[in-house]
C-alpha cells in the first residue's frame, strides 16, 4: 500500500517537472522525484541503492543543475577604457550608451548583466579572467571581443547596430581560443 | 547560492564534521552494512560542493585531486591482482575483512576526487 503511494508521487513529480512553467522549479521538482524514487529502493529491500540515489540524484545532480542555470543567466561584460584621460574621451556619455544598450539586450534575453569596469589590458583580461564580452572603447566607435563558442555574440552585435545606427562605428573581433 | 549569504556559512561550517563522520562511518562499515566505498565517497565530496556554497572561492588546486586519482586508480587495480590472484584470499582467510575495508577506502578516496574535480572544473572552468 505504502509503495503504491509513493510510486504514484513519483509520477506526480514526473509531470510536474515536465509541466512547470520555470527551469528553476523543474529542477526542485526532480529533486524530491530522486528523493521519492530513493524511498523506493528502500521499501525494496535495497538499502545501498537507495543511498547512492539519495547523494547522487538529489544533492549532486540538482546542485549541478542549479549552478549551470545561475552560469546560463549570467552574462559578464568587461568595458575597456584604456585611455588614460577617460574624461575627454567620455564627453558625450557613449559608455552610458552602449552599457545600456547591452542591458536592453540581455533583458528581452532574460540574462542578467554583470557589467565590470577595468583600465587593464586586454591580453590580461583575456588570459586571467572569465568574460562573455569585452567592449574596448576607441577614439571613434567600440570594439567587442568575444569567444568563438558564444552563440550570443552575433545577435548582440546586430543589436548594437540597429540600435546605436551610424553614429558608433562598431567592429567586432573573434578569439580562437 | 549568494556569494555573502552568512546563514548558509555559518550553517555548513557547522555541518562540515558530520559529514565527515557519516561519509568514513559509511566507508568504513560498507562491509557489513548498506554503503560501501562508492557512496561515502560521494558523501566526501559533498564536503567540498557544501565547502562552495559557503565560500565560493577558488583556492582548491585540483591538480593534487587529479595526481591523488590516479595513483588510486593504479592501486585499486595492483591490490587485487597481489591479494586474489595469488590465492591470498584461501590461504588466509582472516585477511579477507581488511581486504574488503581496505578496499572501501581506496575506491572512497577516489571516488571523491573524481566528483569533486568535476565540480570544481564544471563551477569554476566551464562556460558558455
Amino acid at each position: 500500500m505504502v509503495i503504491n503511494i509513493f510510486l504514484m508521487l513519483i509520477i506526480v513529480f514526473a509531470i510536474l517537472s515536465i509541466q512547470s512553467n520555470s527551469l528553476r522549479r523543474a529542477v526542485i521538482y526532480l529533486g524530491i522525484l530522486s528523493l521519492v524514487s530513493s524511498f523506493c529502493y528502500l521499501l525494496y529491500g535495497s538499502p545501498d541503492v537507495a543511498i547512492a540515489q539519495a547523494v547522487i540524484g538529489s544533492t549532486l545532480s540538482t546542485i549541478l543543475y542549479l549552478v549551470a542555470l545561475k552560469k546560463y543567466k549570467l552574462f559578464t561584460i568587461y568595458y575597456v577604457l584604456q585611455n588614460t584621460d577617460t574624461e575627454e574621451l567620455d564627453s558625450d556619455n557613449t559608455e552610458r550608451k552602449v552599457i545600456d544598450i547591452i542591458e536592453s539586450f540581455c533583458f528581452e534575453r532574460e540574462l542578467e548583466p554583470d557589467v565590470v569596469h577595468t583600465s587593464e589590458n586586454l591580453e590580461n583580461i583575456e588570459a586571467h579572467y572569465q568574460y562573455d564580452v569585452i567592449v574596448l572603447q576607441k577614439e571613434r566607435g567600440i570594439c567587442l571581443y568575444g569567444n568563438k563558442e558564444n552563440y550570443l555574440l552575433d545577435s548582440l552585435q546586430k543589436h548594437l547596430v540597429k540600435k546605436l545606427g551610424n553614429k558608433l562605428n562598431v567592429s567586432y573581433v573573434q578569439n580562437t581560443v | 547560492m549568494n556569494k555573502d549569504s552568512e546563514i548558509i556559512s555559518n550553517t555548513v561550517s557547522l555541518l562540515y564534521p558530520f559529514i565527515i563522520l557519516f561519509a568514513f562511518y559509511i566507508i568504513l562499515n560498507g562491509h557489513i552494512t548498506p554503503g560501501g566505498g562508492f557512496q561515502g565517497g560521494a558523501l566526501l565530496s559533498a564536503i567540498f560542493i557544501t565547502k562552495y556554497m559557503g565560500i565560493p572561492t577558488n583556492d582548491t588546486d585540483l591538480k593534487n585531486f587529479k595526481i591523488i586519482e590516479k595513483i588510486m586508480f593504479i592501486i585499486i587495480m595492483i591490490i587485487p591482482m597481489i591479494f586474489l590472484f595469488n590465492g591470498l584470499n584461501k590461504k588466509f582467510s582472516f585477511l579477507n575483512e581488511y581486504y574488503l575495508i581496505l578496499m572501501n577506502i581506496l575506491i572512497g578516496i577516489k571516488v571523491c576526487c573524481g566528483l569533486s574535480i568535476i565540480f570544481f572544473r564544471f563551477v569554476f572552468y566551464e562556460s558558455r
